[in-house]
């Protein structure tokens, strides 16, 4: 067991366990973050996806030791209150199913706005390709990330948004 | 009143007592009596004597909140919020003044099984009834206080109305006095042209804790001093442990305890690892070694099962045809499937004071509770079961193994919560995957190009559902038409995966229909349309309805369009669990043989719409589920165990191979609802296969599709 301090969604937690830990198990266990979610341990399926240093990294590929003082993001501190542009367009457009995955599906497309903040279908493709969503919720998903983009730049939906 | 039980309940917005009274409700609402406080009330009895809590769904404190249970499992097909929809309607309340709760596993929720699509018809009507009969009783008590007749009042948006004197009382006004009144026994419903909240789109109620990552799944439970578990066992389906290296595994970092299990009922035997964490318990897996007993099951092969077959398949051959009939035939073949939830098979237990306490991401819970009940030896009613979300289900948790893994490990642990996660290489070899099959088809057409017979030897795993016979579509259109079944030894366990039979059935058969219509020379839309005006009504099956969706499906999606060599359009129809649905979809293949998915058009008869935001997901997200498992999926069997064990050797569709084009329509009905978890899946993976055939002429006859060179030139 080793003792890590870690900057995680701007508070630094200190925390004891085994260096080859995952940030995911870090997160989940010891922090009891439980937002980020285990589905595959190999970094296949993207539901694990967190913010490192404003980037998007696989916590379960991401070992305590290498964190260091990096800003790690998850989706419990994507927004202080919870209404980052894409949380708005989620539940706007009821883009969950099961939801297990869209935490991951999330924050993938909130690295995907910051760098391009009016990504096109194939720019969505590329950048969502990573986060597997079993219910195949991926219809709304590309959806919502257009109506994410256009919430964030204070634009009206084209057509009145949902119907 | 006096709570039963006051339990640790980290995965609820609020305590809930159950209490067994005498209060009469409706159907299967007799003998029940729940009660939600609100949110950290301090005092839940003194809040409880203002309640009006008519059955077990619905509760109003006088402060007019209005709290209703969500009875069934949520995996993401919208019974969580379409449930209550429902007593919502019926109730007269708005929507937003409601809170839901998940029940708890309660024979006072009615059939709390999310399976076969079930649980919105299943409980449409007692739904319907609980918010009608609460509904009659506030204006039963707003006629009372006013001492006017009951029949001139009105409800509207949580409030009773009397227009001819302008009064007026909230149902929180109401509760108190709608509490002493006893319940009617046919409370009237609504006029289903009257519905002002059925057939809107409502999102989520889960959405803003999904979105937020608040704590809501199984494997989200978090319990004070909790430990953290695996379960190993056998690769080999049905081996036995033999011996451990258990002082090995108890030395590794964070490990509290390693013991073997076995002899348990119903509990394959294994070795469960306790550990502080679940990294440290994964871990030690891998330190972990096991002399196993295999068993015989590690005989078995998928290239075994597939010769066995083609000889059970040839002793039961066509009968002989009509002379001059031209003879077509096709073999189709679709492989064993993983269910692969994203959420791990997971579950959470405590056993305390001769009670097991459960959090179980279930299907069915109550299968969960008779298994640990007959496996520790316990009461039923000494085995509670919290209902959490569920993170995929598609018919893998209905078998509830998990339960009795972490209840055996649980009792050892007695005090201790444990939660087991499986690794995920776990869940890929203990699932219970959707069996294999194989269809032998024979037909003759006669000169005109109608079908005069048609045959069809099919070969499956022995056990489970997905079983053949010749009472659907397009069997019943064919006079004489026959299936023989025929079954492969067991050993490989086989389950319930979404849409079970029809899943692989329908892609088969569906299919071949289209190879008759061109060995016919004739449009396969006309060809199809001409099949069902010859359909019989076996079990129930409208050969109207399905005509009404084929015909709006093909006209939505623009049939008939000449495309250049390359492109194709296909369709396919199926009535599953109730509903009639029709899938039109067009693909590009280029000349490399690069198959991708331009376009899906649907159209879906599933009688009355609860949620058309939750049912139009469902039809969207079964269609790509199907299409997924018929595009990349196979799970293939080597000495017994399952070869396959992650996401990167089981391939799913992804964001770039999904459709950026799909339309959904529904046919506007006052029917009875279908469910529609499953329904829209059978259709889509034939629709896609013969959509290929019109692009390349090159037809698929064993899935997945991926393992097919779609080359052309």
């Amino acid at each position: 067991m080793s003792k890590y301090t870690l900057n995680v969604n701007g508070r630094s937690h200190s925390v004891d366990v085994t260096s080859d830990t995952p940030m995911l198990w870090v997160l989940r266990d010891a922090l009891g973050l439980v937002g980020t979610k285990y589905g595959c341990g190999i970094g296949s399926c993207g539901a694990c996806t967190i913010h490192l240093d404003g980037k998007p990294a696989r916590a379960c590929q991401t070992p305590v030791s290498a964190v260091g003082g990096k800003s790690v993001v998850t989706i419990e501190g994507l927004d202080p209150a919870g209404e980052h542009a894409l949380q708005k367009a989620w539940c706007e457009l009821d883009v969950p199913q099961c939801g297990y995955c869209q935490a991951g599906q999330i924050m993938t497309a909130a690295a995907l706005l910051k760098s391009n903040p009016r990504p096109n279908d194939e720019e969505i493709d590329r950048a969502m390709r990573g986060n597997l969503c079993r219910c195949a919720s991926y219809f709304r998903i590309r959806t919502g990330i257009k109506r994410a983009a256009e919430i964030a730049s204070g634009r009206t939906p084209v057509g009145g948004g949902w119907k | 009143m006096k709570p039963t039980r006051d339990s640790e309940r980290p995965m609820m917005d609020r305590r809930q007592f159950v209490k067994v009274s005498a209060l009469a409700g409706g159907g299967l609402l007799v003998g029940t009596y729940v009660r939600l406080g609100e949110l950290g009330a301090a005092e839940p009895s003194a809040a409880a004597a203002a309640d009006f809590t008519p059955n077990a769904f619905i509760s109003i404190s006088s402060s007019g909140a209005v709290s209703i249970i969500a009875p069934n499992s949520e995996m993401g097909q919208g019974v969580k919020t379409s449930l209550p929809m429902i007593v919502a309607e019926e109730l007269d309340v708005a929507w937003e003044q409601v809170t839901i709760t998940q029940g708890d596993l309660n024979p006072a929720f009615g059939r709390q099984m999310s399976v076969g699509s079930q649980s919105t018809p299943s409980n449409f009507l007692p739904l319907r009834r609980a918010g009608a009969t609460a509904r009659a009783m506030l204006i039963q008590a707003a006629a009372e206080t006013w001492s006017v007749s009951a029949s001139e009042c009105s409800t509207e948006g949580g409030v009773v109305l009397h227009r001819p004197s302008n009064r007026r009382a909230t149902y929180g006004e109401l509760a108190t006095k709608a509490a002493s009144l006893t319940p009617p026994a046919d409370a009237p419903l609504k006029d289903p042209k009257d519905f002002k909240l059925l057939g809107t789109r409502v999102p989520g109620v889960d959405n803003p804790k999904i979105v937020t990552g608040a704590p809501l799944f199984g494997i989200d439970v978090q319990l004070p001093g909790m430990l953290y578990a695996t379960y190993t066992k056998c690769p080999v389906f049905g081996g036995k442990v033999v011996s451990a290296n258990l002082d090995a595994v108890k030395a590794q970092p964070g490990v509290r305890d390693a013991f073997v299990l076995d002899g348990i009922d119903g509990l394959p035997s294994g070795v469960a690892i306790v550990a502080d964490s679940t990294w440290n318990a994964f871990s030690a897996t891998k330190a972990l070694q096991v002399k196993w007993d295999e068993g015989a099951v590690v005989s078995q092969n998928s290239v075994e099962m597939a010769r066995h077959a083609e000889q059970l398949a040839m002793a039961t051959p066509a009968p002989a045809l009509p002379n001059g009939a031209k003879v077509v035939k096709a073999v189709y073949h679709y492989p064993f499937l993983a269910h692969a939830t994203l959420e791990p098979q997971n579950c959470t237990a405590v056993f305390k004071n001769g009670v097991m306490e459960m959090w179980a991401p279930s299907q069915i819970p109550a299968v969960g509770q008779g298994l640990v009940s007959r496996g520790i030896g316990l009461e039923p009613k000494n085995v509670v079961v919290h209902i959490t979300r569920l993170g995929g289900g598609f018919g893998r948790r209905g078998s509830n193994e998990f339960s009795i893994e972490v209840a055996a490990i649980a009792k050892k642990l007695e005090g201790t919560p444990v939660k087991l996660v499986w690794p995920r290489e776990y869940d890929f070899a203990h699932d219970n995957y959707r069996s294999n099959g194989w269809h032998h088809f024979t037909a003759g057409l006669d000169s005109a190009g109608r079908i005069v017979s048609l045959h069809d030897a099919f070969v499956k795993m022995q056990g489970g559902p997905g079983d053949m016979n010749a009472t659907g579509f397009p069997f019943i259109a064919v006079p004489g038409s026959s299936v023989n079944s025929s079954k492969l030894p067991g050993g490989i366990p086989t389950g319930y995966w979404r849409a079970p039979g029809d899943n692989g059935n329908v892609w088969a058969t569906q299919c071949f229909v289209d190879e008759l219509a061109q060995a016919a020379g004739r449009e396969p839309v006309a060809f199809t349309l001409d099949l069902l005006s010859d359909a019989s009504a076996q079990n129930g099956f409208d050969a109207r309805r399905m005509t009404q969706v084929l015909t709006l499906a093909t006209e939505k999606a623009g049939w008939g369009q000449q495309r250049p060599r390359g492109e194709g359009q296909g369709f396919a129809i199926t009535r599953s669990m109730g509903a009639y649905v029709a899938v039109v979809a067009d693909v590009v293949v280029s000349r490399d043989g690069d198959l991708a998915i331009k376009k899906i058009t649907a159209a879906v008869d599933a009688g009355t719409i609860i949620n058309l935001s939750a049912a139009e997901a469902q039809v969207q997200g079964a269609i790509l589920d199907g299409l997924s498992a018929a595009w990349f999926q196979k799970i293939t069997i080597e000495r017994g165990a399952a070869a396959q064990t992650n996401f990167r050797d089981y391939r799913m569709l992804r964001m770039n191979d999904s459709p950026r084009l799909m339309e959904v329509h529904f046919v506007k009905s006052v029917a009875p609802p279908t469910g529609l978890g499953e329904p829209a899946l059978p259709a889509a993976a034939p629709a896609v296969c013969n959509a290929v055939f019109a692009a390349t002429g090159k037809r698929i006859r064993t899935l997945p599709i991926v393992t097919e060179s779609l080359k052309w030139s």
